[in-house]
């Protein structure tokens, strides 16, 4: 099994504040990845870095052997106009570009397009696989009834796949929520991904929902898409996840099954906190670890 | 079939499984389906173009008519970078005056026939777009609205200053559109009919305003390409998370915008036969957003509607004088308190359509499996018939 997306020392800041602060995992081919920690770990952050919307201040994420995070040269950090050339897409890779490869990922909060139908909204997610011409589209020539009548089929292949039954011609804000995150799925699945970010699929889902979310994951890991899930209902993850990454202060504090994780102290602590003693000895703990890296650091930088 | 669909799709590594059921073929008669009623009502308004100067070929309506067909070719263009894309553009009225003086400079001062000045003016707006959209569009939109304001007043100001655009007087005896030593101004006579050359220009402009301004804006806004202007319109980073490189898509809307305005300030040039860079304020840029606006963003039958009430408002409240301008604004807030997303809205639904529109699902399939005693109403959702069950 090869690694599909490696992580390395990923790190962001904002200011001060380190959101994610040297995060290093693998996800292998067709498995199902959980990224859980408490609220404001940088678990979004990171997936935000991961699909190149965010540009990370160091480390390295590699997707399919394609490098996502790019390094400038030198003398534009030091004329300080790396920002500047970013955001005119020098330096960097754009999400767009890294959705062609073969990264998929939903949102957080709900971000469908509000005033596309259903149908629309899963055409859209087809754009890059279509082959479809400014002038074909003028002139309505075969090729493009042939296209448009390609991507219906596919977009309806995929509303029927997460088991969408409503009317594909209602605008997706009259849709009731679940049935929302579905169609958020759909789309995602219609840029025909090999890895599918899914950041927090089942927050505001009843437990019925939740069920048929969790078949919905396993039918897509069947067609041999791998996913990462960011998630809260630990009893969705230990059902779903192959493996969990636990995450804490933007920083990896667990790595492993299921099984592993939920006896792992350093993660109970995290998620549950400890009486007082206990905590003033992990505390101090954590803080050497720390040291060490610091040290480490500025060992490697000298 | 599912091999000729596949030459249409990109290799891509994962497909879609068939769909699990056909889907009822769309309804297409007239007042069963929207879309056939769009066709229809097409129809009628092409009838009645072709029809205008059998009922009145006076000068005047003449005038009046092409001023409001090239009207409406401006607010299509306007509504492809407004209406579809989403990106605000103050300075609309820049790229008319680019076709305008474009198409001018190279008919009086080269002498070039209007039609071969037709790719001069396509290549000068696409590179105006180019040149306006290329630094600002990676900027949101309030920066844009901005340096589009600013780039209006250059130009009209360049135009204003320069001597190749005839200064403040402007460019005066632009020649009407010949094919081959037969002129507009010749006139046409079919079947023992004969047409003046007003008669012929206003046929020219409808369909040319027609094909290529209502049908072609149209047409790309239903296709891939439509389809990305308005994703990144409704959520640009869900967008660009679907693969579609927004700043592609926001350029290309921009272009398409300023090449409809170029082709519209040709058309201009020639009814007029003169331009001065007065007919090129920002009160004009104003205007036809406000017409886009007025008439519903991304609706073609709405943005069609307000060119007509904006180009055509003034020449109707003419008896009123100084007054009409009041009189069109009073107008304008009472149309928009009562309409606010415009007369007719993209989203509109034909009223005698809405009731067969299957209403969305009350719960989902998952929502089935529960039990009926949790749910004792049929209609509403579960928790709110917890809820009541609780109160009671």
């Amino acid at each position: 099994m090869s690694a599909l997306l490696e992580v390395t020392d990923l790190r962001l800041q904002f200011g001060g504040v380190k959101a994610v602060d040297g995060l290093s995992f693998e996800v292998r081919e067709g498995e199902i990845l959980a990224v859980i920690g408490p609220n404001g770990a940088g678990k979004t952050s990171a997936f935000n870095c991961i699909s190149a919307f965010y540009l990370p201040t160091s480390g390295s994420v590699v997707f399919d052997g394609k490098h996502i995070v790019r390094e400038a040269p030198r003398i534009w950090h030091r004329l300080r106009l790396v920002q500047l050339l970013q955001s005119f897409g020098f330096y960097r890779v754009l999400p767009s570009r890294v959705t062609k490869w073969g990264m998929a990922r939903t949102f957080q909060n709900l971000r469908l397009f509000r005033e596309l139908s259903v149908l629309d909204n899963v055409k859209t997610a087809m754009h890059a696989n279509l082959r479809e011409g400014f002038w074909s589209t003028l002139l309505h020539t075969p090729g493009y009834r042939r296209a448009e009548e390609a991507c219906a089929r596919e977009a309806r292949g995929w509303l029927d796949f997460v088991g969408y039954e409503g009317d594909e011609h209602l605008y997706v804000t009259h849709l009731p929520y679940g049935e929302q995150r579905r169609v958020e799925i759909a789309r995602a699945l219609a840029t025909s991904p090999k890895l599918l970010l899914l950041d927090e699929p089942a927050a505001g889902l009843n437990y019925n929902e939740k069920q048929s979310l969790i078949e919905l994951i396993r039918k897509i890991r069947a067609l041999g898409v791998a996913v990462v899930l960011i998630e809260h209902d630990m009893g969705l993850v230990m059902k779903l996840a192959e493996r969990i990454v636990v995450l804490n202060y933007g920083k990896e504090i667990a790595d492993g099954t299921p099984e592993q994780i939920t006896s792992d102290p350093v993660v109970i602590e995290a998620y549950l906190g400890v009486d007082d003693e206990d905590h003033a000895v992990d505390e101090a703990r954590l803080r050497t670890d720390s040291d060490a890296q610091l040290n480490d650091e500025s060992g490697s930088r000298s | 079939m599912a091999r000729r669909l596949d030459l249409a799709l990109k290799h891509a590594p994962l497909r879609a499984p068939a769909p699990l059921f056909d889907r009822p073929r769309a309804a297409r008669g007239v007042f069963d389906s929207q879309t056939g009623f769009m066709r229809a009502l097409g129809g009628v308004a092409v009838l009645f173009l072709v029809a205008l100067p059998f009922i009145d070929a006076s000068r005047y309506t003449m005038s009046i008519a092409i001023s409001a067909l090239i009207y409406v070719m401006l607010c299509m263009g306007l509504n492809v970078v407004v209406g579809y894309a989403g990106l605000l553009d103050l300075g609309y009225i820049a790229f008319f005056a680019v076709g305008a003086y474009v198409s001018g400079i190279f008919t009086t001062v080269l002498g070039w026939p209007m039609w071969a000045a037709l790719p001069a003016t396509v290549l000068a707006c696409i590179i105006a777009g180019i040149i306006i959209g290329a630094p600002t569009l990676r900027l949101r939109s309030d920066y844009l609205a901005i340096v589009t304001l600013g780039f209006g007043e250059i130009i009209r100001i360049t135009a204003n200053n320069l001597t190749i655009t005839g200064g403040p007087s402007g460019i005066h005896g632009i020649p009407s559109w010949d094919f081959f030593g037969w002129s507009f101004e010749d006139g046409l006579t079919v079947f023992g009919l004969e047409f003046p050359e007003r008669v012929v220009f206003y046929y020219f402009v409808a369909a040319v305003v027609i094909i290529v301004g209502v049908i072609g804006a149209g047409r790309l806004a239903k296709g891939k390409l439509g389809r990305a202007w308005k994703a990144v319109r409704d959520d640009e980073d869900a967008a660009e998370a679907m693969g579609i490189n927004t700043y592609v898509a926001k350029i290309s809307a921009y272009i398409i915008g300023a090449v409809w305005a170029g082709l519209a300030g040709q058309l201009m040039a020639t009814h007029l036969s003169a331009i001065s860079p007065n007919s090129f304020q920002f009160l004009y840029s104003a205007l036809i957003l406000m017409a886009v606006v007025l008439g519903g963003m991304g609706s073609t039958p709405g943005v069609i509607i307000g060119a007509l009430f904006v180009s055509l408002a003034p020449e109707l409240l003419r008896d009123f004088a100084e007054w009409r301008f009041l009189i069109f604004g009073v107008l304008l807030v009472v149309v928009m308190l009562f309409r606010p997303a415009g007369l007719w809205p993209a989203t509109a639904i034909l009223p005698w359509l809405k009731r067969d529109r299957p209403q969305p699902p009350p719960f989902t399939s998952a929502t089935a499996a529960v039990p009926p005693s949790v749910l004792e109403s049929p209609s509403g959702a579960p928790d709110a018939d917890v809820r009541e069950g609780g109160r009671g």
